[in-house]
C-alpha cells in the first residue's frame, strides 16, 4: 500500500512539473494572442505549396516546443532535424530526471478515427475515455474525514453528481445537417449525437418524481455554468420523463445506492441553442491533456464549428462492483465532426473569399469551353492534404498518462494512402492506425487519386423527416414522413416533446393518403403502443411516444393538427417574430438493428400582439366597459321625468339660477340701504 | 300547435340538418373561426376529449380539454357523425319550439306565436353556431328550458334545466336571481327553487367526479380556467387582448375585476325590473353575453332571438339603427380582420381588437336601448306616449 502511495505521490510531483512547463508555454502563447492568429494564417500560406509533394520547406513559427523557444522544423522525406530533447518522459525513458521504476498511468485514453465520406467530406471522431477512482457508495462526500481524490476524472463533475444523485448523465451539443442519404449512418449509430442544439438527459436517484425534478434543476443549473450553455432555462415546461426512449440497454446494471429510492430518467432539450467555442473549451479542459498534447491539440473552435456537422457529447455512468461494493464513474466524451474538405482547405488558403482565377477553374471538357465559357466540374476527385491543414494545428505529442499512447486510425478505401508525419518523416502502417509519439509534432497526411471511392457507408434503417403544415398563425399541422428503404419491416419508437403553446389534437392523428404507401394499411395496424401526456400551460410540454412498425419498402406520413396559443405580452422573446424553435423528434430503431436518429428542428410562428399597445389597450377596453357600465348604471338609478319638469328642477338647481338668487338678495339689501339714505336726505 | 309553428320548428331542424349534411366540410371550417368557437366550447376540443376518454387517457390531466366531463361522456356515446349533426339540429329545434311556447305566455303583445321560432330558425348566427357544433347550443337549450319552466311554474324541471345550464357554463348560474322573480312567491317556491338548482348543480358535479374516477381536477379545467382566463385565444370578448397586454403583477386584480363585472348587473336588473322578470332575465342573458370571458356569436344569437318579445318597446328605442349597423359592421369585418392578421400578416392584432370593441359597443348599445325602453314604458304606465319627451336626472 505504502509503495503505491509513494508512486502516486511521485506521479503527482512529476505531473506538477509537467504542468508548470505547460503553463509557461500557455503564457508564452497567451501574451500574443492576436499574433498567434496572424501566424496561423501565414503558416498555412507557407504550407500550401507543399500540398502535393513534401519536399518544400514548411516553416512553422508559432508553435512553441517544450523549452518555450522557437524551433525550425524542416520537413523533407529524408532529413530529420531532431526536436530538443524532452526532459521528462514518464513512460518510455529510463534516464529521466525523476526516476520512476513502475510505469504510472491513469485511466485515460484518447482515440481519433478519421473516415473519408463521399463528395470530399471527412468524418473525424475524437473519443476520450476516463474513469474516476473507486468510491464507497452512499457515503456523503461532505464527511470531514473524507477526502476526494480525482486523478484524471474531471473534478468539476463529482460534486455535482453526488449532490444530485445522478447515476447517468448524457449531454449533447449538436449542430448542422447530417446527410444520411450519402453519408449513411450517424457515428456510433446515432446514440452519441443529439438534435440541433443542446440535449441532456440523466438518470437520477430520488424518493419521488418531484424530488427527482428538483435534483434535475440543480443538475442542469450546475452544468449550465460548467458548459456555458443556457441550460439554466430548462424548467418544467421543457422537461419530460421519457417512458420508452433513452432508457439504457441494460437497466439492471444501474446501481441504486439507497434501496428506498427509485431511478428516474429525465430529459430536456434546447432546440437550436447556438453551439460554439464557449461550449468546446470547457469540454477540452475536462481532459488531463487540456488541449496541450495528444489529439486534443487539434480541437480548435474555429475549425470544429466551421464543419458541416458537429456533435460534442459527454456521457457519464456509474458502475459498481457487487463484490467489493465500490463504485466508480466513467466518462466518455466524443467530438464528431464532418468537414467539407475543399471548403476548409480553400478557407485556410484564402481567408477572404475571392473568385477563382481563370487558370484554376476546372472545366468540364466534354462541354464547350474557352476563355469565356466554362462548365465547372462538380468537385475534385484527386486530393492530398494533412490534418494540420484541416485543423490549423499539428498534433503535439501524445497523452503521457494513459497506458496506451493516443491513437489515430484512418478508415480508407484502396485508392487512398495515409501517412503519419513525425519530425518530417512519413510513415505508413498496414492497418492505417498510428500511435502518437510523445513530445513530437505530428501530422496525418491523406492522398487519393479518387476521393469518391470510400469505404462503403452503412445504409440507414429508416429515414424520418418532420415538417410543419398549414399557413395560419393560429393553427397548423405536423407531418412526419417515415421512409423504410429496406426489405424488412422496421420497428421504432418515436419520441416527441412539444411546447405547451402548441396544443395538439391527438384525435386528428392519421396516416396521410400517399400513392407510395399501401392502400389497405391503417394507423391502428402499425401503431403498437402510444404514450401521451398532454401539455399543461406553462407547466409541462406535450409528451408523445409511440412504437410503430414501418413495413418494408414503404413510405408513410403520419400527421396531426394543433392550435397555437397566444402568449402573454412578457412571455414573448424580444425577437418574437423570428418564431419559436421546436426541438427535434427522436427516433429509436429497435428492430432489426438498433439505431437512433433525430429529425430537424422546426420554427413555429405564433401570432403576436402589438407590443406597443399595453397602455392603449388598457385605456380603450376600460373606456368601453366604463361607457356601458356607466350608462346602464345611470339608467337604473336615476329618476325619470318629462323634459319640462326636469328643466324646471334643473333651473332650480342651476348655477345661473343660484347667481340670480344671490344677486337679487344683494340687490335687495342694497336697495334697502339706498332707500334709507334717501329718507335721511329727505329729512 | 299551429301549422306555422310546426313549419318553424321543422324548418329549423331541416335547415340545420341539410346544411350539416350537404356541406360536411363546413363544420370544420366554422369550428376554426374564432367568432363561433372558443377553447371552452369548440367541437374539435370536445372531439379530442372524446378521443382521450375512449382511449383511456386522463381527461383533465393537462390543459387540453375544458368541456365538462358529463358532456364529453354523453357525446362519446353518439358515434356516427350524422347522428351528432341530428342531435345538434334537434337541440336547435327544441330551442325554437320553446321560444314559440314562451310567446304564448305573451299573447297580449300582439306577437304571432310562430314568429320567435321562425326568426330563431332563420337567424344566421344561431344557424352557423349550430352547424359549427359548438357546445354553446346545449347551454342555450338548457337556459331556454329553464326560462320556459319558470314561466310554467314547473319547479322541478326548472331546477334541473338551470342546474344543467350552470354546469355547462358557470356564468349561467347567476340567471338564478332574475328567474326567481318569475316564480310565484307562494309556498316558498323561491327558496325551494334556489335549493333545488344548487342541489342539481352539486349533484352534477358529484356525478362528474364519479365519471372521472373520483377526481376533482375537472373543476379547475372547466370552471377555474374559464374564470381565470387561462387560454389566451382571440375571441369577440373584451378579455383576451386586455390580458395579453396587461402587466404581470396586475393580472390577478383585473381578473377579479372582470369577473365581478361579468355578474355586476344581474342583481340590479333583477331588482329594478322585478315587475317584468322575464325581461330582466333576457337583459341578464345579454349582459353575460357581453361580459363573459369566452363569448361566441352563438351566445349573441340566442340573446337576439328574444328581441321579438320587446316588440312594444321598439318605438322607444333611441338608436336602433346605430346598434344594428355596429353589430353588422362587427360581424362582417371580424372574420376579414382576423384573416388579415393571422393568415395574411398584412394587418396586426389591433385590427381584430378594434372589431371586438365595436362588437362590445354594439351589444352594449342594444342593452342600453332595451333598458331605456323598459324604463320608458314603465314611466308611461304601459300605454305608449311617444310624443312625451322624457329625461332622467
Amino acid at each position: 500500500m505504502r509503495l503505491i502511495g509513494m508512486v502516486q505521490l511521485i506521479g503527482i510531483a512529476s505531473w506538477i512539473g509537467l504542468f508548470s512547463r505547460v503553463i509557461r508555454a500557455v503564457e508564452a502563447e497567451g501574451t500574443s494572442l492576436g499574433f498567434e492568429i496572424d501566424q496561423d494564417i501565414d503558416l498555412q500560406g507557407d504550407c500550401n505549396e507543399s500540398l502535393g509533394n513534401y519536399k518544400h520547406n514548411c516553416k512553422s513559427g508559432f508553435l512553441s516546443n517544450e523549452g518555450g523557444s522557437e524551433t525550425e522544423i524542416e520537413v523533407t522525406e529524408t532529413v530529420i532535424e531532431d526536436a530538443p530533447q524532452p526532459t521528462i518522459n514518464l513512460r518510455t525513458r529510463e534516464d529521466d530526471s525523476i526516476a520512476v521504476k513502475d510505469q504510472i498511468w491513469y485511466p485515460y485514453s484518447e482515440h481519433l478515427s478519421i473516415k473519408p465520406l463521399p463528395k470530399n467530406y471527412l468524418l473525424a471522431s475524437f473519443d476520450f475515455d476516463t474513469q474516476s477512482n473507486e468510491f464507497v457508495p452512499g457515503k456523503p462526500s461532505t464527511d470531514f474525514d473524507d477526502y476526494s481524490h480525482y486523478t484524471v476524472f474531471p473534478k468539476a463533475f463529482k460534486p455535482i453528481l453526488d449532490q444530485t444523485s445522478t447515476r447517468q448523465l448524457h449531454l449533447r451539443f449538436t449542430r448542422g445537417f447530417w446527410d444520411a442519404e450519402s453519408w449513411g449512418r450517424l457515428p456510433h449509430d446515432g446514440f452519441k449525437s443529439g438534435g440541433s442544439g443542446v440535449e441532456i438527459w440523466a438518470i437520477l436517484e430520488a424518493d419521488s418524481k418531484d424530488s427527482a425534478f428538483r435534483q434535475w434543476k440543480t443538475l442542469v443549473n450546475s452544468l449550465s455554468g460548467l458548459f456555458c450553455a443556457s441550460m439554466n432555462f430548462i424548467d418544467g415546461s421543457k422537461t419530460t420523463f421519457p417512458v420508452e426512449s433513452f432508457h439504457p440497454v441494460d437497466d439492471t446494471t444501474l446501481p441504486l445506492f439507497d434501496q428506498n429510492k427509485q431511478l428516474y430518467l429525465v430529459r430536456a432539450a434546447l432546440a437550436n441553442e447556438p453551439i460554439c467555442t464557449e461550449n468546446l473549451t470547457p469540454l477540452v479542459k475536462l481532459f488531463p491533456t487540456k488541449g496541450k498534447s495528444g489529439i486534443t491539440t487539434l480541437l480548435d473552435g474555429h475549425k470544429v464549428f466551421d464543419s458541416s456537422w458537429h456533435s460534442l457529447s459527454v456521457d457519464i455512468s456509474t458502475d459498481c462492483d457487487d463484490q467489493t461494493e465500490r463504485c466508480s464513474h466513467s466518462l466518455q466524451a466524443l467530438v464528431d465532426m464532418v468537414i467539407n474538405v475543399p471548403n476548409t482547405l480553400a478557407r485556410s488558403e484564402n481567408p477572404i473569399p475571392k473568385p477563382l482565377p481563370g487558370d484554376k477553374l476546372r472545366c468540364d471538357l466534354d462541354k464547350p469551353h474557352d476563355a469565356f465559357h466554362c462548365f465547372q466540374l462538380p468537385y475534385e476527385t484527386e486530393g492530398s492534404y494533412g490534418l494540420s491543414q484541416l485543423f490549423g494545428k499539428y498534433i503535439q505529442g501524445s497523452s503521457l498518462m494513459s497506458q496506451e499512447p493516443s491513437q489515430v486510425c484512418v478508415d480508407i478505401a484502396d485508392s487512398w494512402n495515409t501517412f503519419i508525419q513525425v519530425n518530417g518523416s512519413l510513415f505508413a502502417t498496414t492497418d492505417n492506425c498510428f500511435e502518437l509519439k510523445d513530445f513530437q509534432q505530428q501530422d496525418i497526411y491523406f492522398e487519393s487519386n479518387n476521393t469518391n471511392e470510400v469505404v462503403d457507408v452503412e445504409p440507414v434503417p429508416v429515414y424520418v423527416s418532420r415538417s410543419l403544415t398549414g399557413y395560419g398563425q393560429d393553427r397548423g399541422g405536423l407531418r412526419t414522413v417515415f421512409v423504410n428503404p429496406q426489405d424488412e419491416p422496421v420497428t421504432l419508437i418515436y419520441f416527441e416533446s412539444l411546447p405547451w403553446f402548441m396544443r395538439i389534437y391527438l384525435s386528428t392523428m392519421h396516416l396521410e393518403d400517399n400513392p407510395q404507401s399501401p392502400v389497405n394499411i391503417s394507423l391502428d395496424d402499425i401503431l403498437q403502443s402510444t404514450y401521451y401526456m398532454p401539455a399543461a400551460d406553462r407547466v409541462r410540454p406535450t409528451h408523445l411516444e409511440y412504437k410503430i412498425t414501418i413495413p418494408a419498402n414503404t413510405t408513410l406520413a403520419v400527421s396531426y393538427q394543433f392550435d397555437k396559443s397566444l402568449l402573454q405580452y412578457a412571455e414573448y422573446p424580444p425577437d418574437a417574430n423570428h418564431g419559436f424553435e421546436i426541438e427535434s423528434a427522436v427516433i429509436t430503431v429497435i428492430e432489426p438493428t438498433t439505431y437512433q436518429l433525430r429529425t430537424a428542428t422546426l420554427l413555429l410562428l405564433l401570432s403576436t400582439p402589438d407590443f406597443s399597445m399595453p397602455y392603449n389597450v388598457i385605456i380603450l377596453t376600460s373606456t368601453v366597459m366604463g361607457l356601458i357600465f356607466g350608462t346602464l348604471f345611470n339608467l337604473l338609478v336615476k329618476k325619470m321625468l318629462p323634459v319640462e319638469e326636469a328643466d324646471k328642477i334643473q333651473e332650480g338647481n342651476g348655477l345661473r339660477n343660484k347667481i340670480q338668487l344671490f344677486k337679487s338678495r344683494i340687490m335687495a339689501k342694497f336697495n334697502l340701504k339706498r332707500r334709507e339714505v334717501k329718507t335721511d336726505l329727505k329729512e | 300547435m299551429l301549422l306555422k309553428e310546426k313549419y318553424a320548428v321543422v324548418g329549423c331542424v331541416v335547415v340545420r340538418l341539410a346544411v350539416s349534411l350537404l356541406f360536411p366540410s363546413l363544420q370544420t371550417q366554422l369550428d376554426k373561426s374564432v367568432e363561433l368557437s372558443t377553447p371552452m366550447s369548440s367541437y374539435r376540443l370536445l372531439n379530442e376529449g372524446i378521443f382521450l376518454l375512449r382511449n383511456g387517457f386522463p381527461l383533465y390531466d393537462g390543459g387540453v380539454v375544458h368541456h365538462p366531463p358529463l358532456l364529453v361522456a354523453f357525446m362519446s356515446l353518439i358515434e356516427p357523425q350524422y347522428l351528432v349533426a341530428l342531435l345538434y339540429a334537434l337541440t336547435d329545434g327544441l330551442i325554437s319550439y320553446q321560444l314559440i311556447c314562451m310567446a304564448r305566455f305573451f299573447s297580449d303583445l300582439g306577437l304571432p306565436t310562430w314568429l320567435p321560432g321562425a326568426l330563431y330558425a332563420l337567424n344566421p348566427l344561431v344557424l352557423l353556431s349550430c352547424v359549427s357544433q359548438s357546445s354553446v347550443i346545449f347551454t342555450n337549450a338548457f337556459t331556454s328550458t329553464a326560462i320556459l319552466c319558470a314561466l310554467n311554474g314547473n319547479l322541478l324541471t326548472f331546477a334541473m334545466a338551470l342546474g344543467a345550464a350552470s354546469y355547462l357554463s358557470l356564468y349561467q348560474l347567476s340567471l338564478l336571481i332574475p328567474s326567481l322573480y318569475l316564480l310565484s312567491r307562494e309556498n316558498n317556491q323561491r327558496s325551494r327553487a334556489t335549493l333545488a338548482v344548487l342541489g342539481v348543480f352539486a349533484a352534477l358535479l358529484q356525478l362528474s367526479s364519479v365519471v372521472t374516477g373520483g377526481s376533482w381536477k375537472f373543476l379547475q379545467a372547466t370552471y377555474w380556467s374559464q374564470m381565470n382566463f387561462e387560454k389566451l385565444f382571440p375571441n369577440l370578448g373584451l378579455w383576451w387582448y386586455f390580458f395579453i397586454e396587461m402587466f404581470d403583477m396586475f393580472i390577478p386584480f383585473f381578473k377579479a375585476a372582470f369577473n365581478i363585472f361579468a355578474i355586476s348587473f344581474v342583481l340590479p336588473f333583477s331588482i329594478r325590473f322585478q315587475s317584468q322578470p322575464f325581461y330582466a332575465l333576457v337583459l341578464c342573458i345579454g349582459w353575460i353575453t357581453l361580459t363573459k370571458p369566452y363569448p361566441t356569436l352563438g351566445d349573441a344569437g340566442f340573446f337576439l332571438s328574444f328581441l321579438p318579445f320587446f316588440k312594444p318597446l321598439f318605438g322607444y328605442m333611441r338608436c336602433p339603427l346605430l346598434s344594428a349597423l355596429l353589430f353588422i359592421h362587427a360581424i362582417i369585418l371580424s372574420p376579414i380582420f382576423y384573416h388579415l392578421w393571422v393568415d395574411l400578416g398584412s394587418g396586426n392584432s389591433n385590427f381584430f381588437y378594434a372589431i371586438s370593441l365595436v362588437y362590445a359597443l354594439a351589444l352594449g348599445f342594444i342593452l342600453i336601448d332595451l333598458c331605456w325602453s323598459m324604463l320608458r314604458i314603465e314611466f308611461d304606465g304601459g300605454r305608449p306616449n311617444y310624443k312625451l319627451k322624457v329625461t332622467q336626472i
